[in-house]
């Protein structure tokens, strides 16, 4: 009986040594064949650089303007941080309140469902019209991109426990509190990482909008301006910044589920 | 921390006394009818089987003793106390372990300390010695998913125990598990109640189950089911891994499969 417990192995699943550096080299490898490639063909045959520019040209501007393109990151990274934090901030204790509410349930949820469904970028203009060009606006439309799935994944999160554990809590005499506090809060984290993931993605995603549509700063606002003044190589900079800034911030989701998280690291 | 009766000593059972125990569910025309009405008494320290059909009630004949659906009908008392909240003295055991994956095993035992505010260090220390002798010692920091299905049957009967509840009530507990470790972990559970003589109502599909734990034997009929027949096992303890081996244990089981067959339950041609 007591070999039981030493028989199973430590770290089920876990790859096989080494497996790591493929897949670091795998990507890499990919990357400057497919960038290769295309200098190549854009030098053999001669295409003018406002229409499509060479990876050497809009990798050396990242470097040759990099204090205008960081500075614009910079105001877009504040966005999706202010915008995404308010949606969590907001849709976390709402979903709490929704479940536990029967009545909020019924009231609320046509209302969820109908601005979920609704694609948020149209209320672009409007908020220009209420809030002017400028940060809020872009925060509100990022706030709003990413609070819904954050709202629903917490919802299913905090009504995912099995009922029968609450007859093993009541009769521990668990308080409501405690059983927030024990239970359903850590059960729901799972659920709400996984909408915060998507969160992450539909609050980059609507950075961008909002900045073409409401700014005077950030990269969206930096890519539209480019693309008045046929800036083409600036344009495929901001993309690159962007496609950075939006790697940084699942880096920081991930970083941050594995701190809060150790025990899911299957 | 005790809702139900008087003082007792720390390692001896409850007894139950339900007379004409009956429950409904819902009202009007949604209205079901589970269970009974039943007697159920079992003594301070018994070791009771409740076995019979699927629906005929056996969960909610525990969930009414544990005090976590009210009765329609008649009256529990838990060592002569009317039920009137839920039992706190108790430990639980459903089919489904039930631990929480975000804790290591033993933390998941010490959700009874933290829950109902115990003293850490003593509800440690036995939940190190339940977790010796259920063979867990080294698993304590493992994730339920890094368990088999049998280890975390231990650690859910680990968590039910570490509080010294004065009664375990127990769901299927083994239902989910294989024959091999099914048998093992009711050896040990014998042990463990041998040991400290807690009340145990243990609900069961398995008559080799039920015969090989049990003091006594509470035979179910279909739903809404009635207590039809009551078997007193008399087998020397502890009971072996082949139960075969005493004759009386053929004729035990076969009084079970003749009330089956008088009840309809069973319907072989
Ligand atoms: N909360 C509930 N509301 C309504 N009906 C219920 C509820 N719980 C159980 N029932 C019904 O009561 C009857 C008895 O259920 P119970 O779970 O006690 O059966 P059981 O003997 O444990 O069955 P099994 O062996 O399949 O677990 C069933 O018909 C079931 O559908
Ligand atoms: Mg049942």
């Amino acid at each position: 009986m007591t070999t039981a417990a030493t028989a199973v192995s430590d770290t089920p699943g876990r790859p096989f040594k080494g497996e790591w550096i493929w897949s670091l080299v795998f990507p890499v490898l990919s990357v400057i064949v497919f960038l290769g490639t295309w200098e190549i063909l854009i030098r053999v045959l001669e295409v003018p650089a406002w229409l499509v520019p060479k990876p050497s040209d809009f990798l050396s501007r990242l470097s040759t303007d990099f204090t205008t393109i960081a500075g614009h990151a910079w105001v877009t990274s504040k966005t999706i941080a202010f915008g995404f934090a308010i949606g969590v901030l907001i849709a976390v204790p709402l979903a709490l309140a929704i479940v536990s509410v029967r009545s909020l349930e019924r009231g609320l949820f046509p209302v969820i469902i109908f601005l979920n469904i609704m694609p948020k970028t149209v209320v672009g203009p409007i908020f220009v019209v209420w809030f002017g060009i400028g940060p809020l606006a872009s925060v509100i439309i990022v706030f709003l991109m990413c609070f819904f799935p954050v709202l629903v994944d917490s919802m299913s999160g905090f009504r995912a426990v099995d009922p029968r554990l609450y007859h093993i809590t009541r009769s521990m005499g668990a308080s409501q509190l405690q059983t927030f506090r024990y239970i359903r809060i850590p059960a729901s984290m799972r659920y709400i990482f996984a909408g915060m993931k998507i969160g992450i993605v539909k609050a980059i995603e609507g950075v961008i909008i909002a900045e073409f549509i409401a700014s005077s700063a950030g990269l969206g606002f930096m890519i539209m301006r480019a693309s008045s003044f046929m800036d083409t190589t600036l344009m495929f900079s901001g993309l690159i910044a962007t496609a950075s800034v939006a790697l940084v911030f699942n880096g920081l989701m991930v970083a941050a589920e594995r701190l809060l998280m150790p025990w899911a690291r299957q | 921390m005790r809702a139900n009766g008087q003082e007792r000593a720390a390692d001896t059972g409850a007894s139950i006394a339900g007379r004409g125990i009956k429950k409904v569910f819902g009202t009007g025309p949604s209205a079901h009818h589970a269970l009974g009405p039943i007697d159920l008494d079992v003594k301070p320290g018994e070791f009771v089987s409740l076995i019979g059909p699927s629906g005929c009630g056996k969960s909610t004949t525990m969930l009414l003793v544990a005090g976590l659906e009210k009765t329609t009908e008649g009256k529990i008392e838990i060592d002569g106390v009317p039920l009137s909240a839920p039992l706190s003295e108790v430990g639980i055991v459903f089919q489904d372990h039930l631990l929480l994956e975000f804790r290591t095993a033993i933390r998941n035992v010490m959700l009874q300390q933290e829950i109902r505010r115990l003293d850490r260090q003593e509800l440690r220390e036995r939940a190190d010695a339940l977790f010796e002798k259920l063979g867990l010692t080294g698993a304590e920091n493992r994730y339920p998913w890094q368990l088999s299905g049998g280890m975390r049957q231990r650690v859910s009967i680990a968590r039910a125990l570490v509080h010294q509840p004065s009664m375990l009530l127990m769901d299927e507990p083994f239902g989910a598990l294989d024959a091999i470790t099914r048998t093992q972990i009711r050896h040990d559970l014998e042990m463990l109640w041998l040991e400290t003589r807690k009340t145990v109502l243990f609900i069961t599909h398995s008559i080799e189950e039920a015969v090989g734990l049990s003091d006594r034997v509470l035979v179910m009929s279909d739903g809404p089911g009635k207590i039809v027949d009551e078997i007193h096992i008399d087998l020397p303890r502890p009971r072996p891994a082949h139960l075969g081996d005493y004759p009386d244990f053929a004729q035990y089981a076969q009084r079970v499969y003749t009330t089956f067959e008088k009840l309809g339950i069973y319907k072989f041609k």
